[in-house]
C-alpha cells in the first residue's frame, strides 16, 4: 500500500523552544537573508512557532503552535500553479519541482497557512559557511518558491534503504528533522495509512484538530489541544 | 608511524606533488590529496559534546565528503575531506537522548564561521582595536613561553591568572593541574548566568554543592520559582524531553505546572496556571506554602531535616508566614496561597524548583533555600518525580571569582582567557575592561575576536569543537551521566590548535618545565581512544567503572584532580528573609529591569551564529535586534506602542530599544533579552542591538557574592517613534481574540 504521510503536533507538549526551526535550516539548506531583508519580512522559516496571548496580566496564557506545510489533501497551492511545480505526490506530500517553478507566487497568496517562502534574491552562504550544506538537498535560486518537504530526502534514502534490505519501514525509524530534533516529541511524523502507526493513532485522539479547517483544504497535520488541568481525583 | 602523522606526511608530499604537476606557479590552487575514509554521498556519524552551553548533551555529527578550503602546514589550499554537516542528539547518550536544542543545531557554525580566526594573531593596533596580524605558532608558543619564564624566573608565578568558564571536565581540570604546578592560583570562572547561589543553597540544605537533576517524567505537580527549565538553564534538552513526559506520557495523569515570577518567560507560557509575584520575595511564597502544609497538618516540619532546620522559625511553624502576611509580601492572594500549598501537598510527587532570577537578588540564597526546605517538607528529594543529585566521580575544581582580577592591588601580570567574554557579559560598573588594560600581557585562545580577545596582546585559536578532543562532565541532566570524552569529528581547516595541547606543549618548553610531567597530548590524558561509530557515553545502567569493547574505559574517574572542593558545611546559622535591596530609588527608577539569558544566544556567547540571530524568539518573534518588553496597559497609558524607541535609564547608565508591549509582564517591570549589543564579535553581531548588561548596578547576592542581575531598578522614556531596529517575523504580537480560541480548548 502507499504511504500517505502525515504529522501530529502535540500541544500540550510543545514549549516553543524552537529546536524544530534550527534542525529545519540545518537539513534543508534555508538560508538565512539578514536583518535587512528580514524586516522586510523575507525571512525563511519552513516551520515556525507561532504564539497567542489569552487575557491580561497576570490572568494571562500562552499557547505556542508549530505551523509547517500542512500537505494537504486539497491544497489551494496547487490548483494555482500554471506550470505543475507545486502538485501532490504519490505518498500524499505536497511537493514543490523547483525547476518547474517559475515564480508566480501565486501558491503563496492561494496558501491559508502563510507556509510558502519566495527567493527575492538567490541565496548566498559567505564562506567557509558553505561548507555546512547538506549534498542530499537542492539549493534554490532566485525567483523560486519554496516550502517544507517533510524531508523529503530522508524519505527518499528511507525507501531505497528498506528496499534495498528487503523490509517494511518500522514506525518511527523515518522523522524529519523538525521531529527528530524535538526535545518533548511534541511532532511525531509517520505513515498516515498504517493504523497501528503512532501518528496514524494520536491523529484520531479527542484532541485533535486540524488547522483552519472550515477551509476544507483538508490538511494531514493533526493538532493535539492543549489539556487544562483537573483535580485527578475529582473524576 | 601512527594514522596522525601519516596524514600530515601525505598532505606535506600531496602538496609537492601537486605543485610539481601544474607546473605553473600562476597557478595558486593547491590541492592536498584526499582523505582515505570518505566515501562520497556517503554519511559517517561520529560522536561529539556539544559545548555551548554547561548541559554537555552528547551528539552525532553527520559527515559527509565536501571541498574545503584549508591551512596545511602554513599552505592554504583545497582537499576533499570529511565535513561535519548536521548534529544531532545522541540516542544513545542520556542526556540528549536524542534530541538537541536550538542552539546546539547551530554549534555547527561555530567551525564553519567567516571570522573565525585561522591562525596565531600578534596584535598590532591599540588594545581593543581588533587589530592583530597572523603569526606562526613557533613564534606565538616562544612569546608565550618567554613571558612565563620571566615570571617563574621573577619568583613571580602568582601572578599569573587564567580566566574560563566553569565547565566542569577535564579542560578545566588540566587548566587547574598545570596552574598549580606552576606555582600560580586556581583559575579565576566567570559565568553571567552562574548557579552558584543555588549550589550553595543546595550544598547547605542537602549537602550537595552542586545542581539538581529533575525527574519530572514522574512528577504530577510542579511549582517552578523562575527557572527558564525549557529554555536556558541547567540541562534544557534533558528536562524539555522528561516535560513532554510529564504531560503527555504518564498513561493518563498529567502533572501540573505552576509558574511564579514577575515575567512570563518562554517556560512560564507553557504553564496551567502563572503566579505573578513581587521580584525578591519567591522565598517568601515558598515558605507560605510550606506554612500552610506544616498548619494543615499534611507534613511535619521536622519531615525537612536539615534544608527546614536553616530556616529560621522552621520548627516553630514558620508563624511569620501565614497566607495574610505572604500576600503582603509578595502580592500573591492568602486564598491562592492556600490552595496552591494543599494543591502542592496532596499530588505526589510534587517538586518546587527555583532558578534564575529569583536567585540573582540581594537575598537570592533566602529564595533558594526557602525552596529547598519547601521540597524537602513533602519528602520529594531524592525521589522519583523529585530532586535528586547525580553522582559525581569526581570533585568540582576549585575556582576564583572574576572580582579577585579586578582590583588595582591584584592585577595579575599575565592573564590567560579561554572561551569567557566578561567585557562584555558584566556590568559597565564592574569596569572589567579597565581592569584588562591593566595587565601586562593577555593572550586568548578564542576563534573569533571579540570584546575581551581583543584586549589580548596574543590570540592563540583552538580548534573548534568538532576538530578536537573534548571531555564534559556534566552535574546535572541524568542520573546515569557520567563523563564523556569524543575525538574529532573532522581534520581543522585551519592552522588552529587545540587549546589543552598548546597547554601541555608550553608547559614542557618552560625553563623549567612543569614537573612532574603531564601527557603530551589532551587524548593521552584522556586515556581513551573511542571507538568509531560507538556512543562515547556508557550506556544507561552501565558502570562508569566498566571497560568499552576495546578494554579503554570510556568514562573516567582516574585520580586527576585536583584537591577536593571545598563544600559548604551547614553553617549551624539560620538563615532569615531580608527585603530584596534594589539599586535606585522607586520615586525616581520605578521599573524593575530585568534582563534574562536569550533563547537564543543565552549570554550572548552565541550572538555570532547567523541561525540563531535569525532565529525568531519564541515570545516576541524578534530577530537580528534589541527590544525592551513593557506591560501592554502600562504602555498604553503611557502612549508607547509596537517598535517605538524607549530609553531605559538605571543609576549607571542607559541604553535604547525598541518596545513591545506584551500581556506577560508585570506593570511595574521593564524586560530585555541579553546577547545583542556587542561592539565587535564578527560580522553578524558586532553593532547590533543594545547590552542589558551594560547598566546593571554592581549590586550582589549578599552571601554569595554573585551578580544580582534582577536588583536593578530603571526609568523609562519614550525617545521617539519606531526606527526600524525592531525587526519580527510574526505581525503584532497579540492576536485577535477570535482567532485564539481554537476548537478542543
Amino acid at each position: 500500500m502507499a504511504y500517505r504521510w502525515g504529522m501530529a503536533v502535540d500541544l500540550d507538549r510543545c514549549t516553543g523552544c524552537e529546536a524544530c526551526v534550527t534542525a529545519c535550516h540545518a537539513e534543508n539548506n534555508i538560508p538565512t537573508v539578514g536583518a535587512g531583508q528580514a524586516a522586510r519580512g523575507r525571512a525563511m522559516h519552513w516551520i515556525r512557532v507561532e504564539r497567542y496571548y489569552e487575557g491580561d496580566f497576570p490572568d494571562v496564557r500562552v499557547k505556542f503552535r508549530p505551523v509547517l506545510c500542512q500537505h494537504c489533501d486539497a491544497a489551494p497551492c496547487e490548483a494555482v500553479c500554471p506550470t505543475y511545480a507545486s502538485h501532490q505526490s504519490e505518498d500524499g506530500l505536497n511537493a514543490q519541482v523547483y525547476n518547474r517553478c517559475i515564480g508566480t507566487r501565486y501558491c503563496g497568496n492561494a496558501c491559508m497557512y502563510n507556509v510558502r517562502f519566495f527567493n527575492f534574491f538567490n541565496p548566498e552562504w559567505e564562506k567557509p559557511l558553505n561548507l555546512q550544506l547538506n549534498p542530499d538537498v537542492s539549493i534554490r535560486s532566485v525567483g523560486v518558491m519554496e516550502k517544507c518537504t517533510f524531508c523529503v530526502q530522508r524519505i527518499k534514502a528511507a525507501k531505497v534503504l528498506i528496499k534495498s534490505e528487503n523490509r517494511d519501514l518500522k514506525d518511527g525509524e523515518l522523522q524529519p528533522a523538525c521531529a527528530q530534533a524535538c526535545p518533548t516529541t511534541a511532532l511525531v511524523f509517520g505513515d498516515l495509512n498504517d493504523p497501528e502507526s503512532r501518528v496514524a493513532r494520536l491523529s484520531h485522539s479527542p484532541r485533535g484538530t486540524k488547522l483552519l479547517e472550515d477551509l476544507g483544504a483538508e490538511p494531514k497535520v493533526t493538532y493535539l489541544q492543549k489539556q487544562a488541568w483537573y483535580e485527578p481525583d475529582a473524576h | 608511524m601512527d594514522r596522525r602523522h601519516f596524514i600530515k606526511l601525505t598532505a606535506i608530499t600531496g602538496t609537492t606533488a601537486a605543485l610539481t604537476a601544474c607546473g605553473n606557479p600562476e597557478n595558486q590552487v593547491i590541492r592536498f590529496i584526499p582523505e582515505e575514509d570518505i566515501v562520497p554521498g556517503v554519511a559517517v556519524w561520529k560522536p561529539s559534546i556539544c559545548p555551548l552551553c554547561q548541559a554537555g548533551c552528547g551528539v552525532l555529527a553527520r559527515v559527509m565528503e565536501g571541498e574545503a578550503e584549508v591551512f596545511r602546514n602554513g599552505q592554504p589550499g583545497v582537499i576533499r575531506m570529511g565535513l561535519v554537516k548536521k548534529l544531532e542528539g545522541n540516542p544513545a547518550d542520556p542526556i540528549s537522548q536524542g534530541k538537541l536544542c536550538a542552539r546546539g543545531q547551530a554549534a555547527v557554525q561555530v567551525t564553519y564561521h567567516p571570522d573565525r580566526l585561522g591562525s596565531p594573531q600578534r596584535r598590532v593596533g591599540e588594545r581593543g582595536s581588533g587589530q592583530f596580524k597572523p603569526i606562526s605558532w613557533d613564534e606565538a608558543i616562544a612569546e608565550l613561553v618567554g613571558t612565563l619564564d620571566a615570571l617563574a624566573a621573577a619568583g613571580d608565578q602568582g601572578a599569573l591568572a587564567f580566566l574560563t568558564r566553569p565547565r566542569r571536565g577535564r579542560r578545566l581540570d588540566l587548566v587547574a593541574q598545570l596552574l598549580a604546578r606552576f606555582g600560580a592560583k586556581p583559575p579565576v570562572a566567570y559565568e553571567l548566568f552562574s548557579d552558584d547561589v543555588l549550589r550553595r543553597a543546595n550544598a547547605m540544605s542537602f549537602g550537595s554543592h552542586q545542581l539538581p537533576t529533575l525527574d519530572l517524567e514522574h512528577t504530577r505537580y510542579l511549582i517552578n520559582f523562575g527557572a527558564d527549565f525549557l529554555g536556558t538553564w541547567n540541562s534544557a534538552v534533558a528536562q524539555s524531553v522528561a516535560y513532554g513526559r510529564m504531560r503527555q506520557g504518564q498513561g493518563g495523569l498529567r502533572g501540573k505546572f505552576v509558574h511564579v515570577e514577575p515575567r512570563l518567560s518562554q517556560t512560564g507560557a507553557n504553564a496551567d496556571e502563572f503566579v505573578a509575584i513581587k521580584p525578591g520575595t519567591e522565598g517568601v511564597l515558598a515558605l507560605g506554602l510550606a506554612h500552610v502544609i506544616m498548619v494543615a497538618g499534611i507534613r511535619q516540619g521536622s519531615a525537612a531535616g536539615r534544608a527546614g532546620a536553616v530556616i529560621e522559625g522552621w520548627s516553630a511553624g514558620l508563624a511569620d508566614y501565614t497566607p495574610d502576611k505572604v500576600e503582603q509580601r509578595t502580592g500573591v492572594k492568602a486564598a491562592k496561597v492556600e490552595r496552591l500549598a494543599k494543591e502542592f501537598a496532596s499530588h505526589l510527587p510534587a517538586v518546587a524548583l527555583v532558578a534564575g532570577a529569583p536567585l540573582a537578588h540581594t537575598n537570592g540564597l533566602f529564595n533558594a533555600l526557602a525552596v529547598n526546605a519547601l521540597n524537602a517538607l513533602v519528602g520529594s528529594v531524592g525521589q522519583p518525580g523529585g530532586v535528586a543529585f547525580a553522582p559525581q566521580p569526581s570533585a568540582a575544581v576549585v575556582t576564583r571569582p572574576l572580582q579577585e582580577i579586578l582590583a588595582a592591588n591584584t592585577v595579575p601580570k599575565v592573564l590567560l582567557v579561554d572561551d569567557v567574554n566578561p567585557v562584555f557579559a558584566s556590568p559597565a560598573s564592574w569596569q572589567v575592561k579597565d581592569a584588562l588594560l591593566r595587565v601586562p600581557f593577555i593572550a586568548s585562545f578564542g576563534s573569533f575576536i571579540d570584546e575581551t580577545s581583543a584586549l589580548a596582546d596574543l590570540i592563540l585559536p583552538d580548534h573548534s569543537f568538532l576538530e578536537s578532543w573534548v571531555h564534559a562532565a556534566p552535574e546535572s541532566g541524568s542520573m546515569t551521566a557520567v563523563p564523556v570524552s569524543a575525538g574529532p569529528a573532522m581534520r581543522p581547516l585551519y592552522d588552529t590548535r587545540s587549546t589543552p595541547d598548546v597547554l601541555l606543549d608550553v608547559s614542557r618548553r618552560l625553563a623549567k618545565p612543569i614537573s612532574p610531567a603531564l601527557p603530551n597530548t589532551f587524548e593521552e590524558l584522556l586515556g581513551a581512544d573511542t571507538p568509531k561509530g560507538v556512543s562515547p557515553r556508557t550506556p544507561k545502567g552501565v558502570s562508569p567503572h566498566t571497560a568499552s569493547g576495546d578494554g579503554r574505559t570510556t568514562g573516567g574517574d582516574k585520580p586527576f584532580l585536583f584537591a577536593e572542593a571545598p563544600r559548604a558545611k551547614a553553617e549551624g546559622l539560620s538563615v532569615r528573609y531580608t527585603d530584596p535591596q534594589f539599586d535606585g530609588d522607586a520615586a525616581q527608577y520605578p521599573y524593575h529591569f530585568m534582563p534574562y539569558p536569550s533563547q537564543s544566544f543565552l549570554d550572548g556567547s552565541l550572538a555570532h551564529l547567523p541561525w540563531l540571530q535569525e532565529l525568531p524568539d519564541p515570545m516576541t518573534s524578534g530577530m537580528w535586534c534589541s527590544w525592551v518588553e513593557i506591560n501592554a496597559q502600562a504602555a498604553e497609558k503611557a502612549g508607547i506602542h509596537l517598535g517605538d524607541l524607549i530609553e531605559i535609564t538605571s543609576a549607571h547608565g542607559s541604553v535604547r530599544a525598541p518596545a513591545v508591549p506584551s500581556p506577560g509582564i508585570a506593570p511595574d517591570a521593564v524586560a530585555m533579552p541579553v546577547g545583542q549589543g556587542h561592539t565587535m564579535f564578527t560580522r553578524y553581531a558586532s553593532g547590533r542591538g543594545v547590552n542589558p548588561i551594560a547598566i546593571l548596578a554592581p549590586s550582589v547576592e549578599a552571601a554569595t557574592r554573585q551578580l544580582a542581575w534582577s536588583a536593578t531598578r530603571v526609568k523609562i522614556a519614550r525617545v521617539g517613534g519606531p526606527d526600524a531596529s525592531l525587526i519580527l517575523f510574526a505581525g503584532a504580537t497579540r492576536e485577535r481574540p477570535e482567532e485564539t480560541h481554537g476548537r478542543g480548548d
